[in-house]
């Protein structure tokens, strides 16, 4: 009873703020929680934002996404559209086309909103690629964060699949051409192709339901799951705590770095109004995907110099680089698909999962690690991934052969064949100057030259002030295996 | 553990007029953006406004971090994350009792992991709504012997047009933009084509193929002639993957990653001078299932 008193009395007296505060910690019991949540350690690197760009990212594509629900309609039931748009006046569409058609002309503040949708959609995919670069390259996939590792794939092959499904819903020539390429892919897979892609699309391309299947997909079903791993992939980091480079004062077993609050709750929510104004930005100057351009989906019609969104184009590159092969056995075969479109994307995907256990079988490091590589510690893993990195990048390319090919005028099927040679001489060549470079690199001073030490400052009075004064420099470690 | 008390360090005052200074611009954005609303019909107004308040308010909130000057090194321990010795032996305890305890009975396990297995195929059936099964109905598409050859309009295609080098999409009459029977018709110099394409079912330098690319099912759009002598060079090109199929002679793969040539559409002239089909393609048309070589 007196603990209640005391408690009460503590609500009268204090300021608003900790009231609130205690009157929910009082219920739930949480009082040692709030200072714990609130003193958490960050360690502080310019490279460790990227991933905190992609979560802003996300949250804007949310909150863009939930206002677009309300007007899209996702049904390919045949309509007129009678919207704004001039050119368009009178030509028969899906009723998700029109509903497109009506957020970009003639609901205010529709365009803008959609436009923001794609460009923080682009952003988030750009922004996973660069952290996973990132925590590749100074190998803070290694034990005991492998789960995380595999959760953050899982987040990219997810938001691959939201780029996808999202592109494909307006209902566009670009978007039809999309699918129709899927629908042969899917077809093309050995003993299920044809059951399954009648599965998905409710029968024969182009059937009347894809459009409304996708649509729940892409606001609910990958949404949800993204959102799901976020979650579970934050909170790992909360409690295996954040990697750290080497430094003055920074071990394995500690974390050094600034607290929640004030410094990294401030800086990162500003982040979160920063990635939302440069959306917003990009909305506003830059339009992407304009489908009126492009006109409603329509058998029989391409266009050429047709792109995909940027993070689609190692897939077309790969679609149009691979040789005309395909295996006959019998009666059977294994369709060109197959390869450039399931196995390629399988390989690259598959290699990412198991990038942890293949460097722990190649280098029988077995001991947890919190302390991050430079990447020129590591000379045969960061090799490994200029390569992989050169090998996409042609891949893109290739998904923008006839542009290369019309910008240089050059014959576009020279323009393949080179791409194809690079594809299979550059990640070599790539691996061996990277593991050179590395190597000449580590000759270098360590990381007590190159991380900063640790300001001295003097003052007025002749005192010294520095951090590195009060800690000494721990020993610097080794860097782990080739 | 922070370096050294606040109240000792120099005052940052550069960044502390930054953060005034975007706070304020933040501010004016929001109205900007709320007036753009009403007044601006192009909806640009509203976007700079929004932007200018959002990347305001964001610039703000890193400049005042750094006015308040929180470049710390606040130093954490690490809990250690292993199983500890007593623990790894608790849970082996637990392991070791529930065998006893559930373990003990296999029937019951074997019979629920059966009972489980047998609820799943159940919900398989409902899956199986989703889409028809495969009734080898690829091989057909709405062309018919004596189906008129006509243009996205309707207009039928007389024989006697003499547009060469033109390609034109054609639809079987009365199916218009029905997505399998699309096909593109080309009319070239008879002595062009060659034997297998003039069997293949070509009319008077006229030939059609299936406008469905074989490599991925894109519309196979793009024609080129190249005339430069001593061979003219014609060549069928799908814009989304560039493969390239040669229409003199059965549209043929010749470039790009299509394996497969264009299935051809076998022509006939019916009694009013008009192009008509011999009849349905002799194979499936577009990207074909493993089965369907």
């Amino acid at each position: 009873m007196s603990e209640l008193a005391a408690s009460e009395t503590a609500d009268r007296k204090g300021g608003l703020v900790e009231r609130y505060v205690t009157s929910v910690t009082d219920r739930v019991g949480g009082g040692s929680l709030v200072s714990k949540v609130l003193h958490k350690v960050f360690p502080n690197h310019f490279s460790f934002l990227w991933g905190e760009v992609a979560l802003y990212s996300f949250l804007v594509i949310v909150i863009t996404g939930i206002y677009l629900t309300f007007f899209f309609e996702g049904s390919q039931e045949r309509t007129v559209y009678e919207g704004s748009y001039r050119p368009l006046q009178g030509v028969e569409v899906s009723a998700a086309f029109d509903s497109v058609m009506r957020i970009s002309f003639d609901v205010k503040g529709g365009l803008l909103i959609r436009q923001m949708h794609h460009w923080a959609a682009l952003i988030f995919i750009g922004a996973l690629a660069i952290h996973m670069a990132r925590v590749f390259f100074t190998g803070a996939f290694r034990r005991p964060r492998e789960l995380n590792w595999v959760v953050g794939v899982t987040l990219l092959v997810l938001g691959l699949a939201a780029g996808l499904t999202g592109y494909s819903l307006p209902d566009d020539l670009l978007s039809g051409t999309g699918l129709r390429i899927i629908y042969s892919v899917i077809l093309a897979i050995p003993l299920v192709g044809e059951r399954l892609v009648y599965l998905i699309f409710g029968g024969e391309w182009p059937g009347t339901d894809i459009i409304g299947r996708l649509y729940p997909v892409h606001i609910l079903i990958i949404p949800v799951l993204i959102g799901a791993l976020i979650a579970l992939h934050l909170g790992l980091v909360w409690r295996q705590k954040h990697t750290q480079f080497r430094g003055p004062g920074r071990t394995e077993h500690n974390v050094v770095g600034e607290r929640v609050w004030p410094s990294f709750a401030m800086k990162s929510t500003g982040l979160f109004f920063l990635v939302a104004g440069v959306s917003t930005t990009l909305g506003t100057l830059f339009h992407v995907n304009s489908v009126w351009l492009y006109g409603p989906y329509d058998a029989g019609a391409a266009t050429s110099f047709s792109q995909p969104d940027w993070y689609i184009g190692f897939l077309e590159g790969s679609l149009r680089l691979f040789p005309p092969w395909e295996t006959r056995v019998g009666g059977y075969m294994i369709n060109n698909l197959v390869y450039s479109g399931v196995l390629i994307p399988g390989v690259i995907f598959g290699g990412l999962v198991v990038v942890p256990w293949i460097e722990r079988r190649l280098t029988g490091d077995q001991a947890e690690h919190h302390l991050l590589d430079r990447p020129r510690d590591a000379p045969g893993r960061t090799a490994t991934g200029a390569a992989a990195i050169f090998f996409v990048t042609v891949l893109f390319l290739g998904g923008a052969q006839d542009v290369i090919a019309g910008t240089f005028n050059m014959p576009i099927a020279s323009v393949t064949t080179i791409l194809q040679v690079l594809a299979i001489v550059g990640p070599p060549i790539a691996w061996f100057l990277t593991w050179h470079v590395c190597r000449a690199l580590r000759r270098r001073p360590g990381p007590e030259r190159t991380e900063r030490a640790g300001a001295v400052t003097r003052d007025v009075d002749g005192g010294y002030h520095g951090f590195a004064a009060e800690q000494p420099a721990e020993p610097a470690a080794t860097g782990a295996g080739d | 553990m922070t370096d050294e008390p606040r109240s000792r360090r120099p005052i940052n005052r550069r960044a502390y007029r930054a953060a005034v200074a975007a706070f304020t611009i933040a501010f004016a954005g929001g109205i900007v953006a709320a007036i753009g609303y009403w007044t601006d019909e192009t909806g640009d107004l509203l976007g700079l406004g929004l932007a200018a308040a959002l990347i305001g308010i964001g610039f703000g909130l890193v400049a005042w971090a750094k006015y308040l000057d929180l470049d710390e090194h606040v130093v954490q321990e690490r809990e250690p994350l292993t199983v500890s010795p007593d623990e790894r032996q608790q849970l082996r305890d637990e392991i070791a009792a529930s065998k006893e305890t559930v373990g003990r009975r296999p029937l019951l396990i074997g019979l629920l992991g059966g009972a489980f297995l047998s609820m799943v195929i159940g919900f398989v059936g409902p899956i199986g709504s989703l889409g028809p099964k495969p009734r080898g109905q690829r091989g057909r598409t709405s062309w018919r012997a004596g189906t008129r050859l006509v243009t996205s309009d309707g207009t039928p295609i007389e024989v006697e047009r003499t547009t060469f080098d033109q390609l034109v999409t054609v639809w079987p009459e009365g199916r218009v933009a029905v997505d399998d029977s699309q096909v593109v018709l080309l009319r070239v110099p008879p002595e062009t084509l060659t034997a297998r394409t003039v069997d293949g079912g070509a009319v008077e330098g006229w030939v059609a193929y299936s406008k469905i690319c074989t490599h991925a099912g894109c519309s196979v759009g793009l024609f080129g002639v190249d005339n430069r002598q001593p061979d003219t060079l014609r060549q069928l090109v799908c814009p989304c993957h560039q493969s390239v199929f040669d229409p003199v002679d059965g549209a043929r793969p010749v470039g790009g990653p299509a394996t497969r040539s264009l299935p051809q559409l076998r022509l006939a002239v019916d009694g009013q001078g008009f192009l008509v089909a011999a009849g349905d393609f002799d194979r499936v048309v577009g990207p074909v299932a493993w089965n369907e070589a």
